[in-house]
């Protein structure tokens, strides 16, 4: 699903009112029949990509994605084969421990990409995800989030994009 | 699909609460029952008889008197050499004329008074020239003069840097406007230079004039005499020679009022004055100005980067010696030792407790919802300068009486009162890292279920360690140099380095007592490089190689 809209519109607050960012002054949120308005951010079956500031700039990517897998960090060995597989999958292989500074916006958001990806959250919440990202950079995100969509991910997309909206979405919605 | 539901430790909301307002509560508490025990105290006494002593208003008239002329010198001096520092962001040794400047905020006032008498003493450097000068000059260092050029070398350095950072927060477009229209003298300082400065001035006049004002070591060692008795060493003498308690409580209330009444003016426009400056990165904007403006900025800077040094070199030239023991004189380790121990032994707690306590009451302050549940943290965190250290102590001291036979309680006090003296300046370190995390980082961990436990130690601690290393610093530094409670609590016979040095100079033990100076500031280098060695983050963790206090994500 795409949604459409000029600036200021309100597609960002659609999507922080789904992620919990934002409390909806009345109405409710459901998901599959269960409502989500009253759940914390981090009760909710979403995970999020915004147009910049994904990343924990203080900690490398590794870390920034074992994260998302559990909030302490506590990971189990599978869990981190599984970072590093993605990494070598998406490209990012050896990225792993670099800061977040050192690394290309493409970069950038294809870690958080993976991290979303990893997270396994049955809604994935995309705010401009490829705004502003050379066209190869756009390419390989494109190719990575019709893969998540074949696996049959819910996909939330603001963007106002032409083409990138026909050519990930099934469903177009204007705001 | 089900609901995951993560329990991080410690991720319930109150736990960033109630600490903090415990916290608050009971220093709020102990500082009320200090307070009213010196109320008590003082209205046994006739206050319009004490408002008519002579002495008395000599003593506030003095107090006030020297605190102005502090701030207007220390200010003068400053704000030249601040714009010279912000017009000229490249040349050799500015890094190490800022490191200069921050300085005098940790250096121990007894320290730098006992490189001042070297100096510009009866037998100082800059005494023995002007001699050969002008040899029939009436220059004395003891009495006005002494104070006024201590508080100068104490407080024109940190006004200076409060401006310098107030100057560079000026956005560089509006800085390449500026150059592009060729703006240079007063309209320079009408468009940019004002409109950044104004805000802080009242903050900074404020902070300077308190400090100025509750300044005790100065006026013990320079002071030369009653007729230069300030408020704080009128109520010292009161509380251990005359055991005039009433009066000292009289006097601790004046000095109250006019301290309390002064910042409650200047935190009432709610304004943060800033204490520390932060450093960030400067960028070099060139402006217009004449060849004579450079030279007098050089000339300037100069002056008054040996205006700081000639102090410390005095200590150094002065101590070595007598640290190496050269000469024959006796060793002087049998003392400095266990008044090492001594002060480190209060030092280390009052660090520790004032970077503790600042963190949790941030961390109250940032959840507190509420009128009166948001003012506990944030009064607790300028208390001191509200109500100075010796006006506490006072208090505490007029309270606790009976137990003053009593070492450890007086030393138990002591740490106390010195680490609440550190919080503002401990608060201030951590305030800015603490809420820089962005909103969009903020909602990630929130999503990411990244809280409580997990959220401090993920996403806080690495940014804090710095921040909180540099903090526990000054929280150290400002005890280890504390010379104002431990004289009112502690005992001549069992010293701290500040009091043993205070004994060396008053018994004109001139060397020795720049020996103690040396220990103490090298004593005061390793605590600082030490930290900051600890604070490190690991090599690969580094976001950017620059020296920076606050890191900052690179882009914005």
């Amino acid at each position: 699903m795409a949604i459409r809209g000029t600036s200021g519109s309100g597609k960002t607050t659609l999507l922080n009112l789904i992620a919990g960012f934002l409390q909806p002054g009345s109405g409710t949120i459901l998901w599959n029949g269960q409502p989500l308005h009253q759940l914390e951010p981090w009760q909710r079956p979403v995970t999020s990509v915004f147009q910049e500031h994904n990343l924990f700039e203080h900690l490398d990517v590794a870390t920034n994605i074992g994260l998302g897998l559990h909030p302490g960090l506590k990971l189990t060995k599978e869990q981190k084969t599984r970072i590093e597989q993605t990494l070598e999958r998406t490209g990012l292989g050896g990225v792993g421990t670099r800061m977040p500074g050192d690394l290309s916006g493409g970069q950038r958001q294809r870690v958080a990409l993976v991290r979303a990806i990893l997270r396994r959250k049955p809604v994935l919440l995309l705010d401009e995800p490829l705004t502003g990202l050379d066209p190869e950079a756009k390419n390989s995100l494109r190719t990575m989030l019709l893969e998540e969509k074949a696996q049959g991910v819910t996909m939330i997309l603001a963007s106002h994009d032409e083409e990138d909206r026909k050519l990930l979405a099934d469903q177009h919605w204007n705001l | 699909m089900s609901v995951t539901r993560y329990s991080a430790p410690l991720s319930h909301p109150g736990w960033q609460l109630a600490p903090g307002l415990t916290i608050g509560l009971v220093l709020l508490l102990v500082v009320a029952m200090g307070l009213g025990s010196m109320v008590v105290t003082a209205s046994s006494v006739d206050f319009a008889s004490v408002l008519n002593s002579r002495y008395l208003r000599g003593v506030v008239w003095f107090t006030v008197w020297q605190a102005v002329l502090s701030v207007l010198l220390s200010l003068l001096l400053a704000l030249p050499v601040a714009r010279a520092l912000a017009r000229y962001r490249v040349f050799p040794g500015r890094s190490l004329l800022l490191r200069l400047m921050e300085l005098s905020l940790v250096l121990p006032t007894i320290v730098a008074v006992s490189g001042i008498i070297g100096v510009y003493g009866r037998q100082g450097w800059a005494t023995g020239l002007l001699n050969d000068w002008s040899p029939g000059h009436s220059w004395n260092l003891y009495g006005l003069n002494g104070i006024l050029l201590a508080h100068v070398f104490f407080n024109a350095p940190l006004a200076a840097r409060v401006m310098l950072q107030a100057l560079e927060t000026v956005p560089s477009p509006r800085l390449r406007m500026a150059s592009q229209l060729g703006l240079r003298g007063w309209w320079l300082w009408r468009s940019v230079e004002w409109p950044a400065l104004q805000p802080v001035l009242p903050g900074l006049c404020a902070l300077v004039f308190t400090l100025c004002f509750t300044s005790f070591a100065i006026i013990m060692t320079l002071g030369g005499g009653p007729a230069a008795t300030t408020l704080e060493v009128a109520i010292y003498q009161a509380l251990r020679f005359e055991f005039d308690f009433p009066q000292a409580a009289v006097l601790a209330v004046i000095q109250l009022a006019i301290c309390g009444g002064l910042w409650w003016l200047v935190l009432r426009q709610r304004m943060e004055s800033p204490l520390l400056p932060n450093r960030r990165l400067a960028y070099v904007v060139p402006l217009k100005h004449s060849a004579a403006q450079r030279w007098i900025h050089a000339v300037l800077l100069v002056s008054f980067s040996l205006f700081l040094l000639l102090p410390l070199a005095a200590i150094a030239s002065r101590g070595l010696p007598a640290l190496l023991g050269v000469g024959g004189a006796s060793s002087l380790y049998p003392q400095l030792l266990p008044a090492t121990g001594r002060s480190l032994l209060i030092a280390l707690p009052a660090g520790f407790g004032s970077v503790l306590g600042a963190l949790l009451i941030l961390a109250a302050a940032g959840k507190a919802r509420g009128r009166w549940v948001k003012a506990i943290p944030a009064t607790t965190g300028y208390l001191p300068l509200i109500v100075p250290p010796i006006v506490l102590g006072t208090g505490l001291f007029l309270l606790l009486k009976p137990g003053l036979g009593n070492n450890a309680q007086g030393w138990v006090l002591v740490a106390f009162i010195n680490g609440l003296m550190a919080l503002p300046f401990v608060v201030q370190v951590l305030r800015g890292p603490l809420s820089g995390l962005d909103t969009n980082s903020r909602q990630l961990a929130d999503q990411l279920g990244i809280i409580g436990w997990y959220r401090w130690h993920r996403i806080y601690w690495p940014l804090m360690r710095r921040p909180m290393a540099l903090g526990l610093a000054y929280g150290i530094a400002l005890s280890m140099g504390d010379f104002g409670v431990i004289a009112l609590f502690g005992s001549p016979g069992q010293p701290t380095l500040p009091v043993l040095l205070y004994q060396q100079l008053g018994s004109y033990r001139v060397s020795d007592a720049a020996g103690t100076g040396l220990w103490l500031l090298i004593l005061l280098i390793t605590i600082f490089s030490l930290l900051s060695v600890i604070g490190r983050p690991p090599a690969n963790q580094r976001v950017s190689p620059s020296h920076q206090a606050v890191p900052v994500p690179e882009h914005a």
